[in-house]
């Protein structure tokens, strides 16, 4: 093989590589990327939608929360702590997921359609 | 094909495909038409909630820091809890001096007492108390009780006079109602003199914009429906506050009865004016945040007689019967969502 024909072939295959990468990233599934904090500081940064249905505790000042991941959804299942809005407020959608007494959030690490929600 | 020109082809290609893997580099994935500008938020616990504050420019680090310590700098004075606060020394010992924050809040809240004819009663507190909303340990008084609690409410006994704010014995106050808001105007001040002129803050679903989103669109706020976590509605704003109270924020069970945290200082029980939700946006945290409780318990006639009567502020509320009433001012940046397209609304002119 001649010279300009590796040539023309490595430009030809950097060229279909920028093609496929570009096209990777518009297609690429979107992801729901949710972070849990604990007084400020970030536990976990999950993206739900490669997560596999789980259940785990974080614990704060021996109190327990219990975080449960389904089919791509997260909710807070249980928590030792008075008054159960963390679990009350249900599966994770627009508003964040607060357990005041146990400082933990469960939130979206990029919103979607609106700002914020008041609530 | 010479040689010369096999080569010249070759490099025009492989230039081309450079061009074309930067121009894919700069364009690939979603536009963030922002991305110039400088964006800092910082979240946090404080007065009771949880805090986000957001805010776009140069000095945003800075401008953010300061919002953020002023709150915590001002959730110490208004506690009712802290034994240090300035609240708690008016409370225990009668009669307190007041630093100017606190004093043009209690100013600001005697007045909207006045307003909203006693809807809004910052001498609550004992009674929130009995209820056990401030401690969530709940329990239902018997009429007796709140009879008995009820002697020691009313605004109308305390006095500020300069700074000096004077509380009879028996009394007690909370600047719950219209503190968060407050506490939203003086961080969002904090912010301007750091040259902010782009932000949002988050004070537990009290929302308060500076100015427009950088690219110039206005903050789309989605309101909590009472039904559920989604919202029913979007409104678009710049330069607002959008203040929602609800009694599905806070409430307890018993025997099959809903209690929620929205007293009516009249009986001491939950307030039941047929209104589920009011959401109040203004230019002021503080006149939106003790609107948003008062006409919740006013009921819809009375918050509409109100706001013709002042016309600074507008409103949206949920009836029981789930009608939607909104007010003419923002007529035009208010949307229901998609799932609740069916809601009736009716405009206040």
């Amino acid at each position: 093989m001649s010279r300009n024909k590796v040539l023309a072939i490595t430009a030809a295959v950097i060229f279909l590589g920028a093609v496929i990468w570009c096209a990777v990233i518009l297609l690429k599934p979107k992801s729901n990327i949710v972070n849990i904090t604990q007084d400020g500081t970030l536990l976990y940064s999950l993206d739900l939608s490669r997560e596999k249905d789980r259940t785990f505790t974080v614990e704060y000042k021996d109190r327990k929360n219990t975080i449960e991941i389904k089919d791509g959804r997260i909710r807070m299942l249980e928590a030792e702590c008075p008054d159960h809005i963390c679990v009350d407020t249900g599966w994770l959608e627009d508003v964040p997921i607060v357990c005041l007494p146990n400082r933990l959030v469960i939130d979206h690490a990029d919103k979607t359609d609106t700002d914020a929600q008041t609530r | 094909m010479d040689r010369k020109s096999a080569v010249f082809t070759a490099r025009l290609i492989t230039y081309i495909v450079l061009i074309i893997m930067l121009i894919a580099q700069t364009s690939c994935g979603k536009d963030e038409k922002n991305n110039d500008v400088k964006k800092s938020d910082e979240s946090f616990f404080a007065m009771d909630t949880y805090i986000t504050v957001t805010a776009y420019g140069e000095n945003s680090d800075e401008a953010v820091k300061a919002a953020e310590n002023k709150i915590t700098a001002l959730e110490k004075l208004w506690s009712v809890t802290d034994q240090n606060s300035e609240v708690y020394a008016a409370n225990h010992n009668g009669t307190a001096g007041l630093s100017d924050d606190t004093a043009e809040l209690v100013r600001f809240a005697l007045d909207m007492c006045d307003t909203t004819d006693g809807a809004l009663d910052i001498s609550l507190y004992p009674v929130l108390t009995a209820w056990g909303f401030t401690t969530d340990e709940h329990h239902v008084p018997t009429d007796a009780e709140l009879a008995a609690l009820l002697e020691n409410v009313g605004y109308d006994r305390i006095t500020l006079d300069g700074n000096t704010l004077t509380v009879p014995d028996g009394v007690q106050i909370d600047l719950g109602a219209v503190g968060k808001g407050y506490a939203g105007d003086l961080a969002v001040q904090e912010l301007k003199a750091n040259g902010i002129t782009s932000a949002l803050l988050d004070l537990g679903g009290n929302i308060q914009t500076i100015g427009t989103k950088p690219d110039g669109s206005t903050w789309k706020i989605g309101v909590r429906s009472p039904y559920g976590d989604g919202s029913f509605a979007t409104v678009s704003v710049k330069d607002k506050a959008v203040i929602t109270s609800g009694g599905y924020e806070r409430y307890f069970e018993e025997n099959g009865e809903v209690y929620w945290h929205i007293l009516d200082p009249k009986t001491g029980k939950p307030a039941h004016s047929g209104l589920l939700s009011v959401t109040v946006i203004g230019d002021e945290g503080r006149l939106c945040d003790s609107l948003s409780t008062s006409l919740f318990v006013m009921g819809i006639d009375r918050a509409e007689q109100l706001w013709k009567e002042r016309m600074d502020f507008d409103f949206i509320a949920v009836s029981e019967k789930g009608d939607i009433y909104i007010t003419e001012g923002i007529k035009n940046d208010f949307e229901l969502s998609e799932s609740y397209k069916g809601l009736n609304v009716s405009v206040i002119k």
